[in-house]
């Protein structure tokens, strides 16, 4: 209790509630631009929260988070295409819609939606996370490095349909987690002579080249004449929800609230896939399922709540465990660890106060959000027809200033040329970046207290499987490798019958 | 000539090359004075001979298991669209070298420009507004973060 209102009063600061809208008016506005995703707008301004305190940082990280996931859905909604992977749901009935002259009340429903997912995900996280906290107090280095070791296992689900290539990607930001002077010992590792990359490759810097610079990169083949859909201001006329229809969206809402939070809870999942549950749950329990596909509000409620739904709840196995839920989160992660808070069992014995005001500031933000949403829904159109020739170069400024930054040396403006190229190849090959970033944000972690555990258990190997919660991570961590392994094999599988057919 | 690929046979090749010159690599650029079994080697040693591992994996899935696409090289792909499309694709990265080599001996605004010009040129940008926003984006960055968060940019 004394946490939560030492939160309270640091959640009141004025600057708060001055960097919260900002916060979300650039989330919605780079969820709204295809091309651009809340990941790339969090990564962006991470360089510009450097002189903020950490409340007011991460609150500001998290609004752009929440106001992308949101945002994504207006370009589902206007031009059929997601803003992020999280909004491709939405497409189903929301583009429908558009064409049906309904665009605004699609566009009125996924806010709506949104904010009510957002909230009980706030509050999810708010009433759970705190539980969990207290329980992971009991962590020693054995916990702690299994706890690595199943938050690598994320990687199993977010590889796609190659679980060699996750793990290949988990292995590469192992690899680079270990480039530097190693913290035990003193001895330089992987430096190849360069004094410069003693201290590490800086998260950030990995950040910037990994996401930022890669997807500019993707993005070279864009083609303005044929690559870039607008809609008409004017086909977004004023035609308002009506009450038959909030009351017919709310059993969709309260479902996809709850299969949000439940997914976004589970690592490795994340908002994308509790839309596609919450939907396909939404048309089976329907009493007009073949109204699904063709504009249907009730699924636009159903994806929308969901994705946001999941927005508060990936923060859980976050803050508790130190385990990011998906990327965003794994970018979240870095950058509470550059503002001094280190994600994990501790963390709410050391930092409570600032962890309820960020907890408590989540809820603020989806009030926030629904207000600044509907006060702009009308500006949305012209938010889609920004050229992505006048995006790339100034993502590219951001990215070039926000590198120099953090280090004040142009060595990592070539660091994150490298990273970017490099992962454009992996982009390239069908590898997924998040495993990389897992790799390097877990890698640490896992080194300092496996070989803490290796010293107190005198070299034996034993400490990891007779504590019962090192245990139950591991055996949880391989079970789900199999399973994710299993499932690939079985669609890959499938698709290869399906061709064939 | 024909070839026959994926994308697993290309990144299992590559990164079953990359995972052994690394591990070659190890005792020169590891050189730790621990004398017990798990050291400043073991970490690098489980990723880069994970990384070898899995990359043979994928190298076997793709000669194996995957459908293979069949390419076949003649005059004419060099004059194809995808050629085309993957060697823009390449300048487009070039651009990014050569402004590594500026930045230093120009400083952030001057090198900035010029980058932000070749790409507008790049996507063919005609409308003199097109040019005019990020370029003036540059200077807001720059005034950003050299007054108001006290980097001093190069």
């Amino acid at each position: 209790m004394e946490q939560f209102l030492g939160g309270l009063q640091i959640l009141a600061q004025w600057q708060n509630f001055l960097i919260i809208p900002l916060g979300l008016a650039i989330g919605i506005v780079v969820g709204a631009i295809p091309g651009l995703t809340s990941d790339l707008g969090i990564i962006l301004c991470i360089p510009l929260t450097y002189g903020m305190d950490p409340t007011m940082a991460i609150l500001m990280l998290l609004a752009i988070y929440c106001g992308g996931t949101y945002g994504g859905s207006i370009t589902a909604i206007l031009i059929n295409t997601p803003g992020t992977s999280a909004n491709a749901a939405t497409l189903f009935d929301g583009y429908p819609m558009t064409v049906k002259g309904k665009a605004f009340k699609a566009l009125q429903m996924a806010l709506f939606a949104s904010t009510i997912g957002g909230l009980i995900s706030a509050f999810a996280l708010l009433f759970l996370a705190p539980l969990i906290a207290k329980i992971t107090l009991l962590f020693g280095p054995a916990e702690y490095f299994a706890l690595a070791v199943f938050g690598l296992s994320v990687i199993a689900g977010v590889s796609n349909n190659s679980i060699f290539k996750g793990l290949i990607g988990a292995c590469i930001g192992l690899f680079m987690a270990t480039i530097g002077v190693d913290s035990i010992s003193g001895t330089a590792r992987f430096i190849f002579g360069q004094r410069k990359l003693m201290a590490g490759i800086d998260l950030i810097i990995a950040l910037i080249g990994l996401f930022a610079i890669s997807e500019i990169l993707m993005k070279s083949k864009y083609d303005p004449k044929t690559d870039h859909k607008t809609i008409s201001a004017s086909a977004i006329t004023k035609d308002k929800i009506t009450k038959d229809e909030y009351r017919r969206c709310r059993k969709p809402i309260a479902l996809g609230s709850l299969i949000g939070v439940i997914i976004g809870a589970t690592p490795g999942t994340g908002g994308g896939l509790a839309a596609f549950i919450a939907y396909n749950q939404t048309k089976q329990a329907s009493k007009h399922p073949e109204t699904f596909g063709h504009g249907e509000i009730e699924g636009v409620a159903a994806s929308e709540s969901a994705n946001n739904g999941a927005c508060g709840a990936t923060m859980i196995p976050m803050l508790t465990l130190g385990v990011p839920g998906d990327g965003a989160t794994a970018i979240l992660m870095g950058a509470f660890m550059l503002h001094g808070m280190v994600p994990g069992p501790t963390l709410f014995a050391e930092q409570g106060n600032v962890l309820y005001a960020i907890m408590i500031g989540l809820i603020v933000v989806n009030i926030f959000m629904y207000i600044i949403g509907n006060v702009f829904t009308r500006f949305y159109a012209h938010i889609t027809r920004i050229p992505y020739e006048i995006l790339a170069p100034i993502v590219l400024t951001f990215c070039i200033a926000g590198s120099y930054s953090t280090n004040n040396r142009v060595y990592d403006i070539y660091i994150i040329l490298i990273f970017g190229i490099v992962s454009y190849f992996l982009r390239r090959m069908d590898f997924q970046l998040v495993p990389i970033l897992l790799g390097i944000v877990l890698g640490p972690l896992a080194e300092k207290n496996f070989r803490r555990a290796m010293v107190i258990s005198e070299g034996s190997f034993k400490i990891f499987f007779t504590r019962p919660i090192s245990c139950a991570f591991i055996v949880i961590a391989v079970a789900s490798v199999l399973i994710f392994a299993w499932k690939n094999y079985k669609s890959n599988k499938l698709a290869k019958e399906n061709a064939a057919k | 000539m024909k070839i026959k690929y994926n994308s697993e046979i290309i990144s299992g090749a590559i990164f079953s090359i990359v995972g052994a010159i690394l591990w070659v690599l190890i005792p020169t650029q590891i050189k730790t004075m621990e004398k017990s079994a798990i050291n400043a080697q073991t970490l690098p040693k489980i990723a880069i001979g994970g990384m070898f591992i899995f990359a043979v994996g994928l190298l076997l899935e793709g000669i194996f298991a995957r459908e293979k696409k069949e390419l076949v090289v003649t005059k004419e792909s060099f004059r194809s669209v995808g050629f085309k499309k993957e060697m823009r694709s390449i300048l487009y990265a070039l651009f990014l070298v050569a402004y590594c080599f500026m930045v230093q001996p120009l400083g952030f605004v001057v090198s900035t420009v010029i980058l932000v010009l070749a790409i507008m040129l790049y996507y063919g940008a005609r409308k003199w507004y097109y040019y005019a926003i990020p370029l003036a984006m540059v200077g807001i960055v720059y005034y950003v973060f050299r007054v108001m968060l006290h980097v001093s940019l190069p």
